[in-house]
C-alpha cells in the first residue's frame, strides 16, 4: 500500500444465490483523488461500493484504509472510518425535514437529549450550500422533487465528515446547472482531500471530472486506467468486453395525422401547455428539474385536476379522471420512479410483465400459463430483457432490466401514446441503446411516444421534436433538426428568448 | 396496516446473463419459492414430531395424538377458525386487515339460529335450512361489503373501518337477539336437523377444505387473485396501470365477511345455539394463523396454504397443550411465544 493510497479492497466476492457479483475483485482509491468505477449492468459496481460502504458484507476479501487493514461490517463501522456512501435510490426519510434527514444517525450529535430546531436547521446549512441544494431545512423531504432530494443526500454525506465518499449514480437525476454545482463541490472536496468515488455510467462527465477510472465486468475487475492516458472507446471496450455499436441515423417515422392535441392544459403547476403529438412521432420534453415534464404526464394520465384545458385524442375531447381511463383511452405511462410506481417488487419477471393487459390470459376464467408466458417471452425478445427465471421476483433484477420489464408491461398493453417518464435513469450503457431501439421499433410501428428525460444527448438523439419547459410553462418546440443542446439549455434556463407556445403547423 | 418502507433492500445484480430455452423453463419454480413452502411445512412437520413426543399414552400404550379420532377432532377443531383464516389471508394480502370477522361470526349464529327458529315459511325442511343459511351468509358479506366500500371509498385505514365494524356489528347481533342465546334444540324439528347435519365432522372439516382449495385456486389461478397480491404490493404502481383496485378491495372484505359468515353457521350448528358474544378473539386466532403461515401483514406475499399450515400448528399446539391437562391461561403464553418463534423462522431468508 502506498503513501497516497486512501482505500484498497483486494479478493473481494460476493454470491447473491449462487450467482457472483462479485469474484475476487480489486479496486484502490488515493488520498484526494475522484476515481471513477464503471462497468455495464450486473457488473458488481453497486455491490462493491455497497461493500466498502457496510451496507453489505463480502463472502471473501480484504479492505485496507489508511495503510490498515480494516472490518466494515455495517455502516457505522464505514461511517467511523470516514466512509459515507450516497445511494443511487435514496436511502432518506420521506416525512422528516431536510435538516432531520441531515442530521439523523450522526453520532457526533449523539448524547443530546432535545433537539433544538433552530441550531439544527443553521447546523445545516453550509453542508446543504457546499452540495448545491437551495432546499429549505425545514422542507419536507416528500415534498421535493428526486434531485432535490439527491443533493441533500450529498450534503448529509458531507455532514458526516467523510473522507471517502462513494456517490452511486449521483447525476442521474440532475440536469444542467446542477451538475455543474455538483462538480464544483467534487472538486472542492478533492482540494480538501476527500476523495471521492463515482459509480457511474455517464463517461463524459467522467472524463471531464475524474483522475482515475477502474472498470468492472461481470463482477471482475478489468482494469484502472488514467483518465489523461485513455479513451472513451476503451473504457467502453472494456466494459463490454466488445466494441459498441455505432450509433445509428435516426429517421423519423412520423406520419402526418395528429393523433394527441393538448391544448392550454393548466394543472396546479403548469400553465397552458400545448402541443400536438403526430402517429409515430417521438416527442421529447426537456428542462430542468421543476419545470413540471412529470406533472404534465400525471395531467394527462388521469392523476391531476385539471383546471383547465382540452386534451383530443383522435380529434375528439377526452376527459380522464383516472389512469384506469386513460389506459382505456389508449395511453400508457412508465413512471419516473420505477420501484415506487412501477413495479411490483415482490412479484415476479412474469407477473409484472402482464399486469396491465392479464384479462386476456384467462380461458374459462382461470388463467393460461403458457398464454401469458408465450406473450411474455415474445413482448422480452423485442426489449432483450435478460432473466433466468420469469418466475423470478423482479426485485431481484438490475435497474436496467427492471426498466424492460416495466417497458414490455406497457409495449403488451399497445397504447397509442406511452409517456415516458425519464425511462434510462440509473442505467448503463448497453441497457440504454437497448431502450433508444425500443423506442425507435415502437414508433415505427405506429406507437406515439412522449420522451422525457435529463438528459440532452439522448432527447436529441431519439426525438422528432422536443418541447422544453421552464417553471410550468411551455418556451418552446424545437423540431429535430434545429434542435442542439445549447438551443435547449437556453430556453431551459429561460436565457432565451421563448419560442412561439403553439406548435408550428407542419 | 402499510408501512412500507421502499428504499430498503439493495437489489441484487441480474440473475443470469444469457437466456435459457423457453422450452426448458415453462412450469420450472425457482428453488427459493419451493423452499418457502417447505419452510411452512418443516415447521409443520416439526410441531407434529414434538406433538408425539410429548403426547400421553393411553392405557395399552398407543399415542393418544396419533389417534385418528384425535387427529380428526384438531381439524374439527381449527375449522371455524381456519374457514375465517382462508379469507382473512386475501384481505392482509391487499395490505389490509379485518378485525370484525369474530362479530360477523357473532351475528351471523344470531341470524340464522333466528331464522330457524322464528320464520316458519312454506319451503320445506330442507328450504328452509338452506334460507336460513343464505340470510346468514347474506348479512356476512353485506357486512364486508360495507367495510370494503368505506376502505375503498371514503379511504380509511383498513385497521379503522374494521374496528368500528367489529364494535358495530357486535352491538347489531346483540341487539337483534335481545342479548340472549338462542336456542337450537335436539329434536326433530327444523332447527335441530339443520344442527346434526352442519356439525357432522364431515361436513364441518370439508366445509375448510373446499374453502382452502377454492381461494387457493381464485388466489393462484385467477386474474382476481393475481390483482389482489398486486395491490397489496405495490397499491401506486397498481393504481398506474390501471388496476380496478376498489373493486378489489370490495371483494376481498365482502368475502371475509362471506366465509366469516360461513363459520358462524358452522358455529351455531355445533355449539347448538345462537349466540351473540360468540367469536370474541377470533380475528386474533385467525391474523395469527395468516401470519404464521408466511403471508406478511405488509402486503403483496403470502399463500392459502401457508394460511391452512398456520391453522393447523396452531390448532395441533392448543391440542397437545390441553391433552397434557395445561392450564388454559399457560396455554396462551404457551401459544404467544410460538406465534413469535413461528413468524422469526418464517421471515428468515435462506441466502442472506
Amino acid at each position: 500500500m502506498t503513501a497516497t493510497e486512501l482505500l484498497r479492497v483486494a479478493n473481494v466476492t460476493k454470491r447473491y444465490d449462487g450467482v457472483y457479483a462479485l469474484q475476487d475483485a480489486h479496486f484502490s482509491v488515493d488520498k484526494g483523488e475522484v476515481h471513477a468505477l464503471v462497468g455495464e449492468n450486473g457488473a458488481g459496481k453497486s455491490t462493491l461500493a455497497r461493500i466498502i460502504a457496510g451496507a453489505t458484507r463480502a463472502d471473501r476479501g480484504q479492505i485496507f484504509f489508511n495503510g490498515e487493514q480494516v472490518s466494515i461490517l455495517n455502516p457505522l463501522d464505514a461511517q467511523r472510518l470516514g466512509i459515507s456512501i450516497i445511494f443511487q435510490e435514496l436511502d432518506l426519510f420521506p416525512h422528516l425535514t431536510v435538516a432531520e434527514n441531515i442530521v439523523i444517525g450522526n453520532l457526533k450529535l449523539e448524547g443530546r437529549a432535545f433537539v433544538n430546531r433552530k441550531h439544527v436547521n443553521s447546523w445545516c446549512r453550509p453542508f446543504l450550500e457546499q452540495a448545491g441544494s437551495v432546499n429549505d431545512p425545514d422542507a419536507m423531504l416528500r415534498d421535493l422533487p428526486i434531485a432535490h432530494m439527491q443533493l441533500v443526500a450529498i450534503a448529509r454525506a458531507l455532514s458526516l465528515e467523510a473522507r471517502l465518499i462513494l456517490m452511486d449514480e449521483p447525476t442521474s437525476s440532475l440536469f444542467g446547472d446542477a451538475v455543474e454545482r455538483l462538480f464544483t463541490t467534487v472538486t472542492r472536496l478533492k482540494q480538501s482531500g476527500v476523495s471521492v468515488v463515482f459509480v457511474s455510467h455517464k463517461l463524459k462527465e467522467i472524463f471531464r471530472i475524474c483522475d482515475r477510472i477502474t472498470v468492472l465486468r461481470d463482477g471482475s475487475t478489468i482494469g484502472t486506467r488514467d483518465t489523461s492516458a485513455t479513451s472513451t472507446n476503451e473504457i467502453v471496450t472494456m466494459m463490454a468486453g466488445r466494441p459498441l455499436k455505432g450509433r445509428p441515423t435516426k429517421k423519423s417515422a412520423a406520419s402526418n395525422d395528429v393523433l394527441l392535441a393538448v391544448s392550454k392544459l393548466t394543472t396546479g403547476k403548469i400553465q397552458d401547455i400545448s402541443f400536438d403529438l403526430r402517429r409515430g412521432e417521438v416527442l421529447g420534453i426537456a428542462g430542468l428539474v421543476g419545470a413540471g415534464r412529470s406533472e404534465l404526464g400525471a395531467a394527462l394520465f388521469g392523476l391531476r385536476r385539471l383546471i383547465s384545458g382540452v386534451v383530443r385524442l383522435n380529434g375528439r375531447a377526452v376527459r380522464i379522471t383516472s389512469p384506469t381511463e386513460a389506459i382505456g383511452a389508449g395511453l400508457g405511462m412508465l413512471p419516473e420512479d420505477r420501484k415506487l410506481q412501477g413495479l411490483m417488487i415482490q412479484m415476479s419477471v412474469l407477473e409484472n410483465s402482464t399486469m396491465a393487459v392479464l384479462p386476456r390470459y384467462q380461458s374459462w376464467g382461470l388463467l393460461n400459463r403458457q398464454r401469458e408466458l408465450g406473450a411474455m417471452e415474445a413482448v422480452h425478445r423485442r426489449t432483450a430483457l435478460k432473466a433466468a427465471s420469469p418466475d423470478v421476483a423482479v426485485s431481484r433484477l438490475s435497474g436496467g432490466n427492471q426498466q424492460k420489464v416495466l417497458l414490455a408491461k406497457w409495449l403488451l398493453a399497445e397504447p397509442a401514446v406511452l409517456f415516458l417518464d425519464d425511462p434510462t435513469r440509473g442505467i448503463d450503457v448497453a441497457a440504454k441503446e437497448d431502450i433508444y431501439e425500443i423506442i425507435g421499433a415502437a414508433a415505427s410501428q405506429g406507437m406515439s411516444i412522449i420522451f422525457v428525460s435529463s438528459e440532452l444527448p439522448e432527447l436529441l438523439r431519439c426525438c422528432d421534436r422536443i418541447m422544453v419547459m421552464h417553471e410550468g410553462r411551455s418556451v418552446g418546440i424545437l423540431d429535430g433538426a434545429l434542435a442542439t443542446q445549447e438551443a435547449v439549455l437556453a430556453l431551459a434556463t429561460a436565457t432565451a428568448q421563448p419560442l412561439e407556445t403553439r406548435p408550428r403547423p407542419v | 396496516m402499510k408501512t412500507k418502507v421502499v428504499n430498503t433492500e439493495p437489489s441484487p445484480p441480474a440473475v443470469g446473463a444469457t437466456p435459457v430455452p423457453s422450452s426448458h423453463r415453462v412450469n420450472r419454480v425457482p428453488a427459493r419459492r419451493i423452499l418457502e413452502r417447505f419452510q411452512a411445512l418443516a415447521a409443520l412437520v416439526g410441531i407434529i414430531l414434538i406433538a408425539v413426543a410429548l403426547s400421553p399414552r393411553a392405557a395399552d400404550g398407543s399415542n393418544i395424538f396419533l389417534e385418528a379420532g384425535n387427529l380428526t377432532d384438531i381439524l374439527r377443531q381449527v375449522s371455524v377458525v381456519g374457514i375465517i383464516a382462508v379469507a382473512m389471508t386475501f384481505v392482509i394480502l391487499t395490505a389490509g386487515i379485518d378485525l370484525s370477522v369474530g362479530s360477523i361470526l357473532a351475528l351471523s349464529t344470531s341470524v340464522v339460529a333466528m331464522a330457524l327458529t322464528r320464520w316458519s315459511p312454506p319451503l320445506g325442511d330442507t328450504g328452509r335450512i338452506a334460507l336460513a343459511i343464505g340470510v346468514a351468509l347474506a348479512a356476512g358479506a353485506g357486512v364486508g361489503a360495507v367495510n370494503g366500500a368505506v376502505v375503498s371509498v371514503a379511504k380509511i385505514q383498513p385497521f379503522i373501518v374494521t374496528l368500528a365494524t367489529m364494535i358495530g356489528v357486535r352491538g347489531l347481533a346483540k341487539w337483534l337477539t335481545d342479548n340472549a342465546n338462542i336456542d337450537i334444540g335436539f329434536g326433530q324439528d327444523v332447527p335441530a336437523v339443520f344442527a346434526a347435519v352442519i356439525s357432522r365432522k364431515a361436513v364441518v372439516i370439508g366445509s375448510l377444505l373446499v374453502m382452502a382449495a377454492v381461494f387457493w385456486l381464485v388466489l393462484d389461478r385467477t386474474v382476481f387473485g393475481r390483482y389482489v397480491r398486486a395491490v397489496g404490493d405495490n397499491e401506486r404502481a397498481a393504481r398506474y396501470t390501471g388496476l380496478p383496485i376498489g373493486r378489489v378491495k370490495i371483494w376481498v372484505y365482502t368475502l371475509s365477511g362471506l366465509l366469516s359468515a360461513l363459520a358462524g353457521v358452522i358455529y351455531a350448528a355445533e355449539n347448538h345455539q345462537g349466540n351473540p358474544n360468540a367469536g370474541i378473539a377470533y380475528e386474533l386466532d385467525a391474523i395469527a394463523a395468516v401470519v404464521i403461515g408466511g403471508t406478511s401483514l405488509m402486503g403483496g406475499k403470502g399463500s392459502v396454504s401457508g394460511t391452512v399450515v398456520g391453522t393447523l400448528i396452531l390448532g395441533i399446539l392448543t391440542n397437545i397443550l390441553r391433552l397434557n391437562n395445561v392450564d388454559s391461561n399457560v396455554e396462551m403464553m404457551v401459544k404467544a411465544v410460538i406465534i413469535l418463534l413461528a413468524v422469526t423462522v418464517m421471515s428468515r431468508r435462506p441466502s442472506e
